[in-house]
């Protein structure tokens, strides 16, 4: 009884030699998995990196090119700024000179009719 | 001990005595409903700050740029208010009076009294003088349809104001102006 459960478990578990593209496919398919490994392992560590460094880039590029922007606003208001104070200076002497230019022809009136305006200095 | 409380004094003592010393700016109105019905209006505000930077925008090569550039050393500020119209007694003598007022304060004089029958035009010139130095020119022009009021503060040149003879249409007055202390000349 015992032998003969032995010879049909021998004969079931008998040794059985691999087909021939066996090791072919499994040296591919472990070639296959490290690949995408590696593949994703540099894909996550590299990524957000590269991602970093634009934004950083960005940001800097905004912050000059904004500070430029601000500075030639500045430049221009200063300038209005300047161009409309001078404006005022040569007209409140325009206004002045005109004024004082009436003193003078009243002045200048009193010798030749002393009755018609009365100066006094 | 003693000195400090005399230095506390003369701090106390500062501000009143800041507020008592003459002032050559006039408190002028905004003179708003006026503007309204004028039909030319000039307001002119320019205090120190605004000078130094019309100083920098003036061509010193421009004649009448370099006499600008000349009288406004010295200067602290420059306001105007001048209003015309297109009738007749369209201000109150009042709104001229109420600047006038001002020039009754102690430091004011008034230099030149114009009164023109022919052209109604009435012009009033104080100067006050600290020091044996102009320090503020204020003058009240009013006429039937216009009233102007300038008020220059800071260290005029009168002499610099004759050399503008030709520059802005001023002729040389031949008045006889106080002898004023220019701040580049030497005594």
């Amino acid at each position: 009884m015992n032998e003969k459960l032995e010879s049909r478990l021998r004969a079931a578990l008998r040794p059985v030699a691999p087909r021939d593209e066996f090791t072919r496919d499994l040296i591919a398919r472990v070639a296959a998995d490290r690949r995408s490994s590696f593949d994703a392992r540099s894909a996550h560590g590299r990524r957000p990196r590269a991602r970093g460094w634009w934004l950083s880039a960005g940001m800097a590029a905004s912050l000059l090119v904004a500070a430029g922007i601000q500075h030639r606003l500045q430049e221009r208001h200063e300038r209005e700024r300047g161009l409309e104070a001078r404006r005022e200076v040569i007209e409140a002497l325009r206004v002045t000179s005109q004024k004082l230019n009436l003193v003078y022809e009243v002045i200048k009136n009193q010798s030749s009719s002393p009755a018609d305006d009365k100066p006094g200095v | 001990m003693r000195s400090c409380s005399l230095r506390i004094f003369l701090a106390l003592l500062a501000p009143t005595l800041a507020w008592a010393a003459p002032n050559p700016r006039l408190a002028l109105p905004e003179f708003a409903a006026l503007a309204q019905k004028a039909t030319e209006s000039v307001t002119i505000t320019l205090d120190a700050a605004l000078l130094a930077i019309a100083g920098r925008f003036l061509d010193g090569n421009d004649p009448q740029d370099a006499a600008a550039k000349e009288v406004l050393k010295g200067l602290q500020g420059i306001y105007v208010r001048s209003y015309t119209f297109d009738k007749d007694s369209a201000y109150q003598q009042a709104d001229i009076d109420a600047v006038r007022n001002q020039l009754s304060a102690p430091g004011w004089s008034r230099l030149v009294e114009t009164r023109s029958r022919k052209s109604q035009a009435n012009i009033d010139i104080y100067i006050m003088v600290t020091n044996d130095q102009a320090t503020g020119l204020a003058l009240i022009a009013s006429e039937p349809r216009q009233f102007t009021i300038v008020n220059i503060v800071g260290a005029i040149d009168l002499d610099k104001l004759h050399k503008l003879e030709g520059q802005f249409g001023v002729p040389k007055l031949d008045i006889d102006l106080p002898k004023t202390a220019s701040p580049n000349t030497k005594k």
